[in-house]
């Protein structure tokens, strides 16, 4: 781990994307070091595939670095706002999905399970899950993606989404219902068969 | 008694196994990233305003090219009057100045005067 003390520690993100847009040489590297573990971690469990992951985390850092500028403080927060960028560059790519399997899915294997063994089923039902994802429309696989793989509460996913709370529910209601149904018929393939989940 | 669908059970399962992934971004990606964010910050001693040229300040210092058209638009119209005057101006003039008079500076008598002049 980087043991480097942050002398930014305290400051806000807004204040370190201000300070770089000023040309701070050392806020762009603070600013990394806090927020790219998070949006790596929104593209992982969204697309499944840690290549693919890599690559929307750059495309959305690089899209962070562009607005500096630009940046007033008082219309979002920088967490909000990357995690809404995240969400539409992940349905952009899971969107190209449809109708067809993903080349790259299983080149780039989720590197955090303990066995080879493990592993591999854990990739698999990641696939599975991110695969059935890009079959529903975009806004519910960001609902249902913002509360279930993040953990969001409803009114942080509204903010995000710039929708009502109401409208958060039912595209959650309805995105996790459509995903029910599609994931139904490979419980034996993902593993449940037992009807236990591990 | 509810029963839970167990079709419900896997994907809140498969949920929590996405929940569960914390990629640690690899040092190459975080290379990528802040080599992005050097090659995209604004540059304060590298941005320089050009100075404007001598016609440009002038320009600035009348108000640009909006007032050289006015000014350019004033002047046709001086000329204008002055070469053929209308009505109401050439009567205006003769009230404020008189009619109109001429002298011939050449005229023999004042010369003769002249003469007069330099013989006394």
């Amino acid at each position: 781990m980087n043991a480097t003390p942050d002398p930014f520690t305290g400051a806000q993100d807004a204040a370190l994307l201000v300070a770089y847009a000023n040309g701070d040489e050392q806020a762009a590297r603070h600013l990394t070091a806090r927020l790219l573990p998070r949006v790596l971690a929104q593209a992982t469990r969204m697309l499944g595939n840690g290549s693919e992951a890599e690559d929307v985390a750059q495309d959305a850092m690089m899209r962070l670095w562009k607005i500096a500028p630009d940046w007033r403080q008082a219309e979002a927060q920088v967490g909000t706002w990357l995690y809404r960028v995240v969400a539409n560059l992940c349905t952009d790519r899971l969107r190209k999905r449809r109708g067809g399997l993903s080349l790259d899915q299983v080149a780039e294997p989720l590197d955090t399970a303990p066995s080879v063994t493990a592993q591999m089923q854990e990739q698999t039902r990641m696939t599975a899950l991110s695969d059935a994802l890009a079959q529903l429309p975009d806004r519910q696989a960001q609902a249902v993606a913002l509360r279930h793989l993040e953990g969001l509460m409803n009114p942080e996913i509204a903010q995000i989404m710039d929708i009502s709370v109401r409208s958060v529910e039912s595209l959650t209601a309805r995105g996790k219902r459509a995903l029910t149904e599609i994931m139904a018929g490979r419980k034996a393939e993902l593993g449940y068969d037992d009807d236990e989940p591990e | 008694m509810m029963m839970t669908n167990p079709n419900d059970d896997m994907l809140d399962d498969l949920f929590a196994q996405a929940r569960s992934l914390n990629p640690v971004p690899s040092d190459a990606l975080m290379a990528r990233v802040i080599a992005d964010a050097d090659a995209a910050q604004p540059r304060r001693a590298t941005v320089s305003v050009a100075r404007p040229g001598v016609v440009a300040r002038i320009l600035d210092a009348i108000g640009g090219w909006p007032a050289v058209s006015g000014l350019a638009m004033a002047t046709v119209a001086g000329i204008w009057v002055g070469v053929a005057p209308p009505a109401s101006v050439q009567d205006f003039t003769a009230a404020m100045m008189g009619d109109e008079l001429s002298i011939n500076l050449f005229a023999t008598d004042l010369i003769v005067e002249a003469g007069v002049l330099g013989d006394g």
